[in-house]
């Protein structure tokens, strides 16, 4: 296979194509349906497009002189500043920034690529009936976004991957402050600021991480040097840099507070506790396909930002801070699952699991050995898929019933044999049994992490059974038992009655039909062709990493052995 | 022996399965049941053919083998990191042929019976697809050949019991009683993967041949970490504990009644209860070296043997005295697997194949009970069934017989192995000759060529000295002496309360309840035939397989080397059991052949025990005060907690800079006054300090 650079291109430019794209067609007067035909079109040929990406990438490709050539579909424009040049001493000195819009994939960065594109088909899916406000907008925000989240992970400078990263914010508060629920303007508000407060610490610590590369590269060569931007390339010299004895003391004191300040932005995407408290209302209040992507792709921003940023560039203060991460992650994992037992609302519960297996997650990533890092990544996949699944399920027993509180269910299994087949299968993928996703994930962090540190492997390991606990209370409560519906007929969706004066003044965007009878449509039957199209694929890879995980793995690990190796290097003696 | 065969023993349920989940609600319906009886019988086929093939040498030579289907996960070494290499195999030898041949067997007989028994439900389909993954689980389960795999099936199994336990879902009882079956277990399933994840780190591998396999390394991981074989044993047994309904968790077993009785048969008699034992009569190598752990299996066993039993005297739901029955059962294993003798593991592994032949029948029999009174299983509420019920109470008397230990049912012999091994642990220096014999036996019989085999384990074993373990200051010899006398009384409250059963149930005056309407007669021959065949099994497995011929210690010998040396019968202990087995029955007898006011009586006058018995030791309320209460308080108070506290603190910190700005506003008010009144102020203080204080 080739490794057409085009193909990464296309992901992100074809999502922002397609936004316009929409937004022209509603301004011209079309109609919902094809709008939403033109957006899942666009959506699946994106899909199409990282199948090719993840068909494609090939983990054992080396270059002519036999070296690993780990990132793949390279492609750069410079865009500002000059070429760096700090390795051929004959050329002339050129000072200046360097920053270039340069994307390309490695095996960690490919999951999560195929992931966002495999996760927009169901937001899709699941918005079809359930927006029909406005909904060329809203449309057109989600494809921002999806190009944003693709552009973050496929980003190899960093301030491309900065404005990606601000560029993800801005779709999403508008989805849950425009789309939102009763209390959307709230959680928009605390949703963004608390994320912008972490980000604006986290680019001090990256422009800080270029600076020091910078001046180090001087203190060595006596010559100035310009500002090199480019990850992969900070990535690779740090260590050549760090061989001087001043350079390593000097990076030994500053390291730390550069950990701190990425910490703060990707500990509150993640989110660790204690910066978890926008999570939930965020969740709550997000219409569902705002909930799918936030939870099945935005935390793996946080995430990924630690695994390419904190444990790739500054590996020894990694080394320094393992205790403090691990212990926000197991309270993360015991303090959530306690958090999830005690919700009455079902949507709250899902997304406080997510800060319990969240915390699974940055356990294994922060065990700092390619089996604990290995974890860490399957469990960003696994979490975005059952999560994902979960959110969606949740939407659509919503768009039944208008209420989301578990006790207003019970004995759905009766009514709805598929959604409820779906439901089980998914909650056992999130309590982690064995042949589901959960479980592989799950597993080999522990597993790294039981090298590194046991203790908090065990003490972590507790989290298995306050798991089980409050997902099967949940599928006990609802799914079984004598049926219990809520009475809805007579409610209305309070976002759906405030939006109504809206609607007046944006007519070209509203359903023939009014608002108000598509929704009800659902009422009373069992999954439809649609909502099974939007898990089928969800559902199929919850099986397959669960069964055969070996082909997932086969293509990160060698990118996770090129960070250990970093990190192995960095390890103090006395760690 | 080719790969094929093997593999065919999993598949054929799990295709059964995957086909009924597909096509079962639309297409099967009503004959889904074909597919797992099929599927069952075609593993049952497989597996006594691979059974059949491990009795000769020629087709496998070194006793064992292991097929690798494929590689789950493999992680390359790293710098800081062994490789991580897990596959799905399928590892054959004896003591895995013997289970699977057992429980495809059973798995068959079940899925016939439960054609008739589950007729009629609208959840049919559903029923039959989670007999089939239960099946492929199961044969994973046994088929193991690394700990990972294990703890997957070993999962998955518990997925299966819960979906049936709750089959019938919409009763709130066994919604609850399946959710409680998964989180007991899981908490037994905390231990165990500790264990596993020890055995990892000081291991570097969890493959069962790098480990248990490998006596070398194991006596040289146990001579560098005192204690740590210990330590895993324990880890590994908590999940035996949960898995196999052991004392203190053995609540969730009971309960698992409210799924359908052939599911209570299969599941929670025959098979998966039946895992736990299997596993640490599999990681016997690893516990030979643990004397303290192998006393706590003892222990925990003998204990759980005892208050089953106990609880099982008062009870009156016949399915449930069969539960408590089922747990002392189990528990009578494990007391001869922490014996550390050879014949108290075969004796183990023996116990559980009879116990699977004579508890699957009796809970048949019970379900056949059910079906023909209408749903009614409260022995109160019926009697003297034998005359309606012929084939059911003939198959039921027998598996009761069976139950109790009577010569020469197959009960007999086994329990009488696993007391005698008590006994012979309890004196070691009676009978030391004879197990340094079997040692040395095993060992020179099987010498060097076999490479994976466990034959060096008997070095390994004799070295370990036990004469000088202690439990609580105990010396252990003192603790099995204990337990012997702890074993036969069970031995003698099992024949008693099997028989207070077979007695209430189906002898006095005939007496059917109102709901058994027109049911109330003879279950059809696809019930009573699996019956028959069981009571068959009960009756003679121990005969045809046991210490008369030697069959069952012979092939096991295979794989656990030893269990095949000659001993001398014990007679003190078959005088003492076949004397507690027929006092046992002969005091039901009196007691409850006629409706008598005996028992009444007896219950008058001992009030705070049969209470405490009645109550089931009031285990259920313990935990929910200490356990479900606490927890959910915690989760409440997390709740409030991160809402004032966490969520507080950070609305605090976030109305700081607007609090400074408050602070600071008034100043600037807009008075003209004001300011220059600051302003005069300020000069003042400031002439103050350079002109009054000029020291400053």
């Amino acid at each position: 296979m080739t490794s057409d650079p085009f193909i990464l291109q296309a992901m992100v430019i074809l999502p922002l194509l397609g936004a316009v794209g929409v937004v022209a067609a509603s301004q011209m007067g079309v109609g919902l349906k094809f709008i939403r035909q033109l957006v899942l079109m666009n959506v699946l040929i994106t899909f199409v497009l990282s199948l090719g990406l993840v068909t494609g990438y090939d983990p054992t490709k080396t270059n002519a002189s036999g070296e690993l050539q780990l990132l793949q579909f390279k492609s750069e424009i410079l865009w500002l500043g000059s070429p760096a040049n700090d390795v051929d001493p004959s050329q002339p000195k050129i000072v200046g920034p360097d920053i270039r819009i340069s994307l390309g994939v490695d095996g960690i960065s490919l999951w999560l690529i195929a992931l966002t594109a495999l996760l927009m088909i169901p937001a899709v899916l699941v918005s079809w009936e359930a927006i029909q406000e406005r909904a060329a907008i809203y449309y057109a925000l989600m494809l921002v976004l999806e190009s944003g989240m693709i552009g973050v992970f496929a980003s190899l400078d960093i301030i491309l991957f900065y404005i990606f990263f601000e560029f993800t914010l801005i779709p999403l508060f508008f989805m849950i402050g425009l789309w939102g629920g009763y209390d959307r303007r709230w959680a928009a508000r605390k949703f963004f600021i608390f994320t912008l407060a972490g980000s604006l610490l986290t680019f001090l610590g990256l422009i800080f991480i270029v600076l020091s590369h910078s001046w180090m590269l001087e203190a060595m060569t006596g010559r100035s040097s310009p500002l090199v931007f480019s990850i992969p390339h900070l990535i690779e010299h740090f260590p050549r840099l760090l061989a001087e004895p001043q350079n390593a003391a000097y990076w030994a004191n500053v390291s730390p507070w550069i950990f701190a300040a990425l910490f703060a932005g990707f500990a509150i995407k993640v989110p660790l506790f204690p910066f978890h408290t926008w999570l939930p209302l965020a969740h709550v209040e997000a219409p569902t396909a705002g909930s799918v992507l936030l939870a099945g792709v935005l935390l793996k921003i946080g995430s990924y930002g630690f695994l390419r940023f904190a444990l790739s560039m500054v590996p020894g203060a990694c080394w320094w801070a393992l205790d403090f991460v691990a212990i926000l992650c197991v309270i993360g994992i015991i303090y959530g699952a306690l958090l999830a037992l005690a919700q009455d609302d079902i949507k709250k519960l899902v997304a406080y699991s997510s800060v319990s297996h969240m915390g699974f997650c940055m356990l294994g990533l922060f065990a700092f050995n390619n089996i604990g890092i290995t974890g860490g990544m399957l469990t960003m996949i696994n979490h975005g898929l059952s999560t994902g699944a979960l959110f969606a399920l949740v939407g659509m027993l919503y768009e039944r019933y208008h209420t989301r509180e578990i006790d207003a269910f019970g004995g759905l299994a009766t009514r709805f044999p598929i959604f409820a087949f779906c439901f089980i299968l998914v909650s056992f993928s999130s309590i982690g049994l064995p042949g589901l996703n959960g479980f592989t994930g799950e597993v080999t962090a522990l597993l790294g992490m039981f090298k590194t540190r046991p203790v908090y492997g065990i003490l972590s390991l507790s989290g298995i059974i306050f798991g089980a606990w409050y997902m099967l209370q949940l599928v006990r409560n609802t799914m079984y038992g004598r049926l219990k519906e809520p009475l809805t007929e007579g409610h209305g969706h309070p976002a759906m009655a405030a939006h109504g004066a809206a609607d007046a003044s944006h007519g070209h965007a509203v359903h023939p039909h009014g608002h108000a009878a598509p929704v009800f449509a659902t009422h009373h039957t069992d999954l439809n062709l649609r909502e099974l199209a939007a898990l089928a694929p969800l559902l199929i890879l919850i099986v397959w990493i669960g069964v055969a995980p070996q082909y997932f793995i086969s293509k990160m690990e060698p990118s996770i052995a090129q960070v250990v190796k970093g990190l192995e290097a960095a390890r103090p003696a006395n760690k | 022996m080719p790969e094929f065969l093997v593999t065919l023993i999993p598949l054929c349920p799990l295709l059964a399965c995957l086909a009924i989940t597909v096509l079962g609600p639309k297409l099967l319906k009503e004959n889904s049941h074909w597919l797992t009886i099929l599927g069952n019988a075609a593993a049952f086929v497989c597996a006594l053919s691979a059974l059949i093939a491990l009795t000769s040498t020629s087709m496998i030579p070194q006793g064992h083998r292991t097929f690798e289907l494929y590689k789950w996960m493999s992680l390359p070494a790293s710098a800081n990191t062994g490789a991580l290499d897990i596959a799905i195999t399928l590892h054959l030898d004896s003591m895995s042929a013997i289970m699977l041949t057992m429980l495809t067997f059973v798995a068959t007989l079940v899925a016939i019976y439960a054609s008739s028994y589950m007729h009629g439900d609208p959840g049919y389909p559903r029923f039959f697809a989670c007999v089939s993954l239960f099946t492929f689980s199961m044969i994973m389960l046994v088929l193991s050949g690394n700990f990972l795999q294990l703890f997957m099936f070993w999962e998955a199994v518990g997925l299966c019991s819960y979906l049936l336990i709750g089959f019938w879902y919409e009763k709130p009882s066994a919604s609850a009683a399946g959710m409680k079956a998964f989180l007991v277990n899981r908490v037994g399933d905390f231990g165990f993967a500790i264990g596993i994840f020890l055995i990892w780190i000081h291991f570097g591998s969890i493959n069962y041949a790098d480990t248990i396999f490998n006596p070398e390394l194991l006596a040289k991981v146990a001579a560098a970490n005192p204690g740590l074989l210990e330590t895993i044993c324990l880890c590994l047994f908590a999940g035996a504990v949960g898995k196999s309904a052991q004392f203190p968790l053995h609540v969730w077993l009971p309960d698992a009644m409210e799924g359908p009785t052939p599911v209570s048969a299969l599941i929670h008699a025959a098979t998966m209860v039946t895992a736990g034992v299997y596993m640490v009569a599999r990681c016997t190598n690893l516990y030979m070296l643990a004397p303290h752990a192998q006393l706590v299996v003892s222990i925990i066993g003998g204990l759980t043997a005892l208050i089953a039993a106990l609880i099982g005297l008062t009870q009156t739901d016949l399915k449930r005295v069969l539960a408590y029955s089922t747990v002392s059962q189990l528990g009578y294993m494990f007391l001869g697997l922490g014996t550390g003798t050879f014949l108290g593991i075969g004796g183990a592994m023996f116990h559980l194949i009879t116990h699977a032949f004579f508890k699957a029948l009796l809970f048949l029999g019970a379900g056949s009970v059910m079906h023909a009174m209408g749903g009614v299983i409260d022995m109160r509420h019926f009697g003297g069934l034998r005359k309606l019920m012929p084939k059911t109470y003939a198959t039921f008397l027998i598996g009761s017989l069976a139950l109790a230990g009577l010569f020469p049912l197959s009960g007999f012999w086994s329990k009488d192995t696993i007391l005698a091994s008590v006994r012979m642990a309890a004196h070691p220096e009676a009978h030391a000759a004879d197990s340094h014999a079997a040692a040395t036996d095993g060992h020179d019989a099987h010498g060097k060529q076999a490479a994976v085999g466990h034959d060096d384990a008997h070095a390994a074993v004799s070295s370990v000295d036990r004469t000088n373990v202690k439990l609580f200051g105990i010396r252990a010899t003192v603790w099995y002496e204990i337990l012997f006398w702890v074993g036969s009384f069970t031995a003698f409250l099992t024949a008693f309360y099997t028989f207070r059963a077979v007695f209430m149930t189906f002898h006095g005056e005939e007496r059917i309840p109102e709901e058994a309407g027109h049911h109330a007669h003879e279950s059809p021959s696809a019930m009573t035939t699996p019956l028959i065949i069981l009571a068959i099994g009960a009756a003679f497995l121990g005969l045809a397989l046991g210490h008369m011929t030697g069959i069952f210690d012979g092939f096991l010998d295979k794989t656990v080397h030893g269990v095949a040396a000659h001993h001398a019968a014990d007679w003190f202990v078959i005088g003492l059991s076949t004397v507690a087995a027929i006092a046992g029955i002969g005091l039901a007898w009196v007691m409850y052949a006629e409706r008598s006011g005996v028992p009444a009586a007896i219950a008058q006058s001992m009030m705070p025990l049969y209470r405490l018995s009645l109550n089931k030791f009031y285990f259920d309320e313990l935990y929910y005060i200490f356990l479900v209460v606490p927890v959910m308080c915690l989760a409440q108070f997390s709740r409030f907690f991160d809402w004032i506290g966490v969520d507080g603190l950070v609305g605090f910190v976030s109305r700081v800079p607007g609090a400074v700005a408050k602070l600071a506003r008034p100043i600037q008010n807009g008075l003209v006054q004001f300011y220059a009144l600051s302003m005069m102020l300020a000069t003042a203080m400031l002439l103050w300090a350079l002109l009054v204080r000029p020291g400053w």
